[in-house]
């Protein structure tokens, strides 16, 4: 536990993204590999917007001589001032000295826009430090931040009467000064003057390189003063531009509400105007007729509307609105965003003076007074949601303390008072949040009327109707761009709407990554109606679609679409493909759908209704009875019962056993029975559509019922088919071991075979060897039997020569004796010399012998092997 | 229509509706997959009952529900038997009960909650089981499930008339508390043994 406490805190202080929401922990990290890309993004379409509103501001020169005075940036300072001047001296208020550097800060902050476009983070933090910081006597200060800004807005005209009426609004709820700082009609001076102590304090936080900048004497002051309208003095100098945006787009709401008149029988702008309070909520009723009529709502048609009705109301230059919705596709800069939006939603038509505090006093009032009529008990159930809800609107976000949840519950509960049809919706919250991260209080309120009573007419009140029907919409708008993925989640069964369903109702605000949602959110103000909204749903389809067809059964279908969603970080992917892929659907188109599918909403709501009427009128009628038998005093508590349990037999013998004890009046008891009929009628009438629903579901079931064998036997069959490619693998899988196996032993057979000839051709060479061998020993041999023979021959010779010698000594006697001795000496000396000769011959050949036997036994040593190998390959 | 209290029929044997698990590839009594459907008024941790079941984490300042939310868990009971809940969790104020059919309908089990601190939503408790009634599968099985059980010395509903109510009603009830996880196992636990098992037909 205090492990995951733990986490918790730590996931709650660094997993914020750039506009302070927290991350989801396994978002961290893609959220950061994007943070770098709307880096680049931010940049590159600050500057797009930059050229774009300087055009409009050139464009625009000539057309008004009030935005023309406001060009030089000289001019602009001492009109500035000059104006707050003499407008804070009128008002005899004491911080008019101070409005003069105030001003000129301004001018000297608009040459940082860049510079502080591109530290939005910085800001941010910035922002969010200012309203932890703040010292809690001024409870106005999370306004005054944006006061300037909003008297920025503000054009001239309405600047003025806004002026006019202050001092009286002071007086009128000098209770109440919170609220009054936070309205945007307050001219900032009393805002000022607590502006100034937490000025000091922020400068410390100032980044080093405005020091630069600022040439005043009083430096520490104006240092932390361009810090303040750092954020908003973006718009000093592109204000003409946008100023003509937002009368482009106040003429739209104009143009609505003309409708609205001409087709009401009531005069609702008189009426408002009268009383400036009820008359609002009154012409919210209205709306189905003006967005019915408002039809041209593609964005050229649009274009064209808003078009004519400027030039009908004053003669303007052509507005480059293709230009314009490019940028808005692009995305809007940060900084520019709140001020944008306000200019898209038509703030400044549809706002009437006094009306947000008028409605705010409303609340006080109702408070103290304790009325119990209709309309205080539903505002009570709203209030106390309101209550519920609050703490559950962005949790921890730094700009939701005290003081936002404060300026978030009186938002909440003046809208609600504005337009009773809807009161509240579980979902405002997160809409009137998320404006109020952007823009003043009272700016949020006109554009929270702007999304709710126009763009979102009827989709939360109380019935939801068209929510409902948007549904229908969209499912068959699914079904005819994407039947292959609806068929697969019809299988599964999955109803695209209760995917669909959350996302349309909270506008995608924490189903998509922040930056996503924001992108989505330009576009839809910027076209003024829910396109959009069928668009980028139809883009996440298109996106995921390809995922989903993977996904098994219901619960990973939806789960795997769900954090897909929640994962879309490429905002620029997204939008791209909402508006460039499904330019076919337009507001023209989806009316026609909406008339289509409207009656079958519509007839279910009559149906519960009735069902409830019904409930109704046969309570009213056991009460009738209960008194009817009260007055007689006997049965009272059967009467009782058999009302409840609303049976047949007991309602019969009911009035039965009264006419026992007393007779009734008969005229009575007529009426009864007829009303008793009328509600048996009734009530066999919703049995007969019970029963239709009930075989409807029946044959449903059947029908998933035969689906789901079907699926169990194709889900079967696939198995089989697996298990016998499994099979067939393992098959082909030994083939291959057999061949491997084989090729090896034929391997082995043939080195053996080459071992084999080898060894043969080996034993043939040493055969050639022996047969030399043998030819040259028969040679020596032969030669040595000639040798002997030459030796006997010579012997012979010897003996014959001495057998002739000796012959001759007896011949030629003694005298001749010695002679004969020596050659006898000499003739046994000749002798030896030839038995030496003999002898060495004999060597010789032994010489020549020795090494051929030798070589012939290693010669058969050698044979031996060869002889063995083929002994065993014989074997 | 003079509707008497529609007991779960546990002997009916199986479920129409979305209990069958033929869908999931293996069609075995083994592996239930079961809707599940969270009703009950604003703000009595019906979010916070399925954060606790699904993630075993609790937060107090969960954000509010728009429309429904969906979640899925899968638990293993004892006799080896596993059971996907797939849960829808509602919206709780009380005009998005307009939306609520699309999610009640086909779900097998309704958990309808209200916070023990609050005899509103006790009420708007029987406000659902009535509807659910009329209007939900005949067989659905119902849970009445009394949350923030660990705000006891704040009840101001008693632990009989929960008990009575579902009693009256053929329900199931339990007390819980997301915050402290204490009951919140048990529960789904016993709504996985009060399911009708496809099998039982089948497989004897």
């Amino acid at each position: 536990m205090q492990e995951k406490s733990f986490n918790l805190l730590h996931i709650f202080e660094h997993r914020r993204d750039a506009y302070g929401f927290v991350l989801r922990p396994q978002h961290v990290q893609r959220y950061k590999e994007y943070s770098s890309i709307y880096k680049e993004e931010e940049e590159e379409r600050s500057n797009k917007w930059e050229i774009f509103l300087e055009q409009q501001v050139h464009s625009d020169q000539s057309s008004s001589s009030e935005e023309e005075h406001r060009e030089g940036l000289e001019a602009e300072t001492s009109e500035l001032s000059e104006e707050t001047v003499t407008e804070r001296a009128g008002k005899g208020d004491d911080s008019s000295e101070k409005s003069g550097p105030h001003d000129t800060s301004e001018c000297h902050g608009n040459k940082e826009d860049q510079l502080l476009a591109e530290s939005k983070e910085e800001q941010l933090s910035e922002e969010s430090g200012k309203l932890v910081e703040l010292p809690p006597e001024s409870n106005k200060d999370q306004t005054f931040i944006e006061e300037p800004e909003k008297e920025l807005h503000l054009s001239g005209d309405s600047k003025e009467d806004q002026y006019s009426e202050e001092p009286g609004k002071a007086a009128e709820c000098p209770k109440e000064p919170a609220k009054e700082a936070q309205s945007s009609e307050e001219p900032g001076s009393e805002a000022q003057l607590s502006e100034e102590p937490e000025k000091e304090e922020q400068s410390s936080e100032e980044p080093g390189s405005k020091a630069q900048l600022s040439e005043e004497p009083q430096k520490e002051e104006q240092l932390s003063k361009e810090a303040k309208i750092a954020k908003i003095k973006s718009w000093s100098r592109i204000r003409p531009s946008l100023r003509k945006l937002e009368n482009m787009m106040s003429s739209r709401v104009k143009k609505i509400h003309r409708m609205k008149d001409e087709n009401a029988a009531v005069n609702h702008l008189s009426a408002v105007k009268e009383t400036e309070v009820e008359g609002k909520s009154d012409s919210d009723i209205e709306e189905e007729v003006s967005v019915n009529k408002n039809s041209g709502n593609s964005v050229v048609a649009s274009t064209e509307e808003t078009l004519e009705a400027n030039k009908a109301s004053s003669p303007r230059s052509f507005f480059p609105w293709r230009e314009l919705e490019n940028l808005v596709q692009g995305g809007v800069p940060k900084d520019l965003r709140g001020e944008v939006w306000q200019a898209f939603a038509g703030v400044k038509a549809r706002r009437v003076q006094n009306y947000y505090e008028a409605l705010l006093a409303e609340e006080d009032d109702a408070d103290e007074s304790k009325d119990h009529d209709k309309s205080t008990v539903a505002a009570r159930k709203w209030k106390r949601q309101i209550e519920k809800d609050i703490p559950r609107t962005f949790p921890g976000h730094p700009a939701l303390d005290e003081h936002g949840r404060d300026s978030l519950r009186r938002l909440l509960l003046a809208y609600a008072r504005h337009n009773t049809a809807v009161g509240y919706c579980q979902a405002m919250n997160f809409f009137a949040g998320l404006l109020l991260l952007l823009m003043p209080e009272e700016n949020a309120f006109w554009t929270l009327v702007g999304i709710i009573d126009d763009y979102f007419n009827g989709y939360y009140t109380e019935e939801m109707i068209e929510s409902q029907v948007d549904q229908l919409v969209f499912e068959e708008l699914m079904r005819e761009r994407f039947p292959k993925l609806v068929n697969h989640l019809d299988y599964l069964g999955v109803q695209v709407a209760w995917i669909s369903g959350p996302w349309f109702l909270s506008i995608f605000v924490n189903m998509l990554p922040w930056e996503s949602v924001l992108r989505v959110w330009d576009v839809i103000l910027f076209e003024g109606n829910r396109v959009m909204l069928f668009r980028t749903a139809l883009a996440l389809m298109d996106l995921y679609g390809p995922a989903l067809v993977t996904a098994k059964d219901a619960g990973d279908a939806i789960t795997l679409l769900q954090s897909l969603t929640g994962s879309t970080f490429d905002s620029s992917q997204l939008v791209l493909t909402a508006c460039m892929g499904f330019l076919s659907v337009t507001e023209d188109k989806l009316q026609e759908l909406r008339e289509k599918h409207r009656p079958a909403v519509l007839e279910i709501i009559e149906e519960r209704s009735k069902k409830g009427r019904v409930w109704k009128d046969s309570k009213g009628l056991a009460s009738k009875l209960y008194s009817f038998k009260h007055d007689r005093g006997s049965g009272g508590e059967q009467k009782k019962t058999c009302e409840e349990s609303s049976n047949l037999d007991d309602l019969l013998t009911g009035p039965a056993d009264p006419e026992a004890n007393s007779l009734p009046d008969l005229q009575e008891q007529v009426v009864w029975m007829k009303v008793e009929l009328c509600r048996l009628l009734e009530e066999k009438r919703s049995a007969i559509l019970r029963a239709e629903e009930l075989e409807t579901a029946l044959m449903e079931m059947v029908k998933e019922d035969n689906r789901r064998q079907l699926s169990a036997k194709v889900e079967l069959l696939e198995r089989e088919i697996a298990e016998l490619q499994q099979v067939l693998a393992d098959k082909k899988e030994q083939e291959g071991a057999m061949l491997q196996v084989l090729m090896r032993v034929e391997q082995e057979q043939r080195i053996a075979e080459d071992a084999r000839l080898n060894a043969e051709r080996d034993s043939a060479a040493q055969k050639r060897a022996l047969t030399l061998l043998q030819e040259k020993y028969e040679k020596s041999m032969a030669s040595i039997a000639q040798m002997e023979q030459r030796v006997v021959m010579a012997e012979s010779m010897l003996e014959a020569t001495i057998q002739y010698n000796s012959g001759q000594a007896k011949a030629l006697s003694s005298p001749r004796s010695a002679l004969n001795q020596n050659s006898t000496v000499e003739t046994p000396r000749r002798r030896t010399g030839l038995f030496s000769l003999n002898w060495r011959d004999k060597n010789k050949v032994s010489f020549f012998l020795c090494p051929l036997e030798s070589q012939l036994g290693k010669f058969y040593g050698a044979e031996a092997v060869p002889s063995g190998i083929r002994e065993r390959e014989n074997s | 229509m003079g509707c008497s209290s529609s007991l779960p029929d546990r002997s009916s044997g199986r479920l129409g509706g979305v209990n069958g698990s033929e869908n999931n590839g293996v069609p075995d009594a083994k592996n239930l997959r079961v809707k599940l459907v969270l009703l009950g008024d604003s703000g009595v941790g019906k979010s916070c009952i399925v954060l606790r079941f699904v993630r075993g984490q609790f937060d107090p300042t969960s954000k509010v529900t728009i429309g429904a939310s969906f979640l899925s868990q899968t638990i293993a009971l004892q006799d080896s038997t596993t059971v996907k809940f797939e849960i829808w969790d509602t919206a709780g104020q009380e005009r998005y009960a307009a939306l609520a059919p699309l999610y009640y309908r086909g779900a097998a089990v309704a958990v309808i909650v209200y916070d023990i601190t609050s005899p509103d939503s006790f009420n708007k408790a029987q406000y659902w089981v009535k509807e659910l009634q009329k209007h939900g599968s005949p067989d659905i099985v119902m849970a009445l499930v009394g949350n923030k059980a660990d705000l006891h010395e704040n009840r101001e509903v008693s632990v009989q008339d929960g008990i009575d109510y579902a009693e009256k009603n053929g329900m199931f009830f339990i007390e819980t508390s997301a915050k402290t996880a204490d009951n919140i196992n048990q529960l789904f636990e016993e709504i996985a043994k009060r399911l009708p098992r496809p099998s039982t037909t089948s497989a004897t």
